[in-house]
């Protein structure tokens, strides 16, 4: 108990930064996802084949790999350090090397969401004279959003739990900086449990929270 | 109003219009029978640009649809379409899904475009039904205010695509009615349809289409009660 208050200090500055990084790379994966779901549906086919590349690369190998590969591997061979800053480069790689694998996943989920919208209300759509940007804005998407909360809300967890890989590339974090307590005091039970609970709390809060949110659509909207 | 010259239309290999010519005049009501399969809705479809034309041309609303200098969105906000299964925006309420053409594609003020709904939705019967949701409404209520919004963009044509095939029978009549209504003030319609008490109660022309092609066309009264071919005439017996 002793030890856990004395570095509780510590302990919640790597949970706020664990916060951060999961509140960047959670709206980054969807902006990405989103993005990459338009171009895989597009009919223009080297989008789709761009969509399609970065999706199965980024699905199909170790998110423990990929962030040692661009944040440790990368300046072995350009000069991002110089370009972005000694601090700043591994800080940014690692958000966004985060945000580009979990955007993968986020891809499949908005695409399958724009699939699961009834051709019929894309056609009506278009038969008010609606152009795609239209159709996608004011139909579709409004309506496949719905269904996308769930598996959303489950990446988004997933995200959380993820930003616990960024302390083996050096980036401080929760986990980072229960590492640096523990070298210190040997506590690693108390400190390991501790840190268990924190992204406990994390994450059935946002599980709490969005089956609050998927309530009030409910009776919202249909 | 609508001219349409030889009108093809494949999917893949496999060809569904073969070479389908008419003209529809303003203010005429053209009904469409037909058997299943025979084409029918590919042809409606085909008017709006739902379907893309493989050859032939159409003309419709002072346009030329199969011209790809044509801005198929401003041509579709001058041809209205109803579908089978109502296809109303469903997270949207009645009134939104009216305005939501108006506002967003014509950029017509809110307070103007929530007035042209309540307009029509006191023609297609339904005041108070503003702020329900599509499916707290009945089939026959839906499909009337699919009409409706339709009717809010202004178009100087309506396609109906079996409107109340998807509907029980004591819903049929009211949105028969709200049609017929129509087709009094002086729209100009192509309904697909198997209600002939409509075509022969409403309708200034009857085609018949049969495999990919129009066998047969004449006014409702001459075309049911004497047939020239006997592919419609196999068609109306069963029918009638
Ligand atoms: N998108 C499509 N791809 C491939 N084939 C299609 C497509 N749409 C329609 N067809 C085919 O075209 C043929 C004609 O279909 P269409 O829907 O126009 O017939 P219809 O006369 O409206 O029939 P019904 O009375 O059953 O509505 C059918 O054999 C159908 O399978
Ligand atoms: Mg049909």
């Amino acid at each position: 108990m002793e030890v856990i208050w004395q570095n509780l200090p510590v302990i919640l500055v790597g949970l706020r930064l664990t916060i951060q990084y999961s509140i960047v790379a959670i709206i980054l994966m969807v902006v990405i996802g989103l993005i990459a779901a338009l171009m895989r549906l597009s009919k223009f086919a080297p989008l789709r084949w761009i969509a399609t590349a970065y999706v199965e690369i980024f699905r199909s190998t170790p998110l423990l790999v990929q962030l040692f590969f661009i944040v440790l591997g990368l300046p072995a061979i350009l000069p991002v350090n110089e370009w972005f800053g000694q601090l700043w480069y591994p800080i940014l790689a690692a958000a966004l090397t985060l945000s580009l694998n979990e955007g993968a996943y986020v891809t499949e989920i908005i695409r399958a969401g724009i699939l699961g919208v009834d051709r019929g209300q894309k056609e009506a759509a278009q038969s008010i004279g609606m152009n795609g940007f239209q159709t996608m804005r004011y139909i579709v998407l409004p309506q496949a959003f719905k269904r996308m909360i769930p598996p959303l809300v489950n990446q988004a967890a997933q995200t959380i739990k993820d930003t616990s890989l960024l302390a083996p590339v050096g980036i401080a974090e929760l986990v980072y900086k229960g590492e640096i307590v523990i070298a210190e005091t040997f506590a690693s039970f108390a400190i390991w449990g501790l840190i268990a609970v924190l992204y406990f709390i994390l994450i059935f809060s946002l599980s709490k929270f969005s089956s609050y949110l998927e309530r009030r659509l409910q009776v919202d909207k249909r | 109003m609508i001219n349409v010259r030889d009108l093809h239309k494949s999917f893949g290999d496999n060809e569904i219009l073969k070479g389908i010519s008419t003209h529809v005049e303003e203010k005429e009501v053209v009904v469409v029978i037909g058997p299943s399969g025979s084409g029918k809705s590919t042809f409606l479809r085909c008017l709006n640009g739902l379907e893309t034309a493989t050859s032939g041309e159409i003309e419709i609303a002072g346009m030329t649809l199969t011209d790809p200098k044509t801005n198929i969105h401003k041509l579709r906000q001058h041809v209205g379409m109803v579908f089978q299964q109502f296809n109303l925006f469903k997270h949207l309420t009645i009134l939104e899904n009216i305005t939501i053409g108006p506002r967003k594609v014509k950029k017509i003020p809110a307070a103007e475009a929530n007035r042209i709904a309540r307009e029509l939705l006191a023609k297609v019967g339904l005041v108070g039904k503003e702020a329900n949701y599509p499916d707290e409404l009945s089939g026959g209520q839906q499909q009337r205010v699919a009409i409706a919004r339709a009717l809010a963009m202004g178009p100087n044509v309506m396609l109906f695509d079996e409107p109340t095939s998807a509907l029980d029978p004591e819903m049929v009549g009211e949105v028969l009615q709200v049609m017929k209504a129509l087709a009094v003030e002086g729209m100009t319609m192509v309904v697909v349809t198997h209600e002939m008490g409509f075509a022969r109660e409403v309708g200034h022309r009857v085609v018949f289409m049969d495999d990919g092609l129009i066998l047969e066309e004449g006014p409702p009264s001459e075309l049911f009660s004497n047939p020239q071919r006997n592919r419609t005439k196999s068609f109306l017996a069963k029918i009638l």
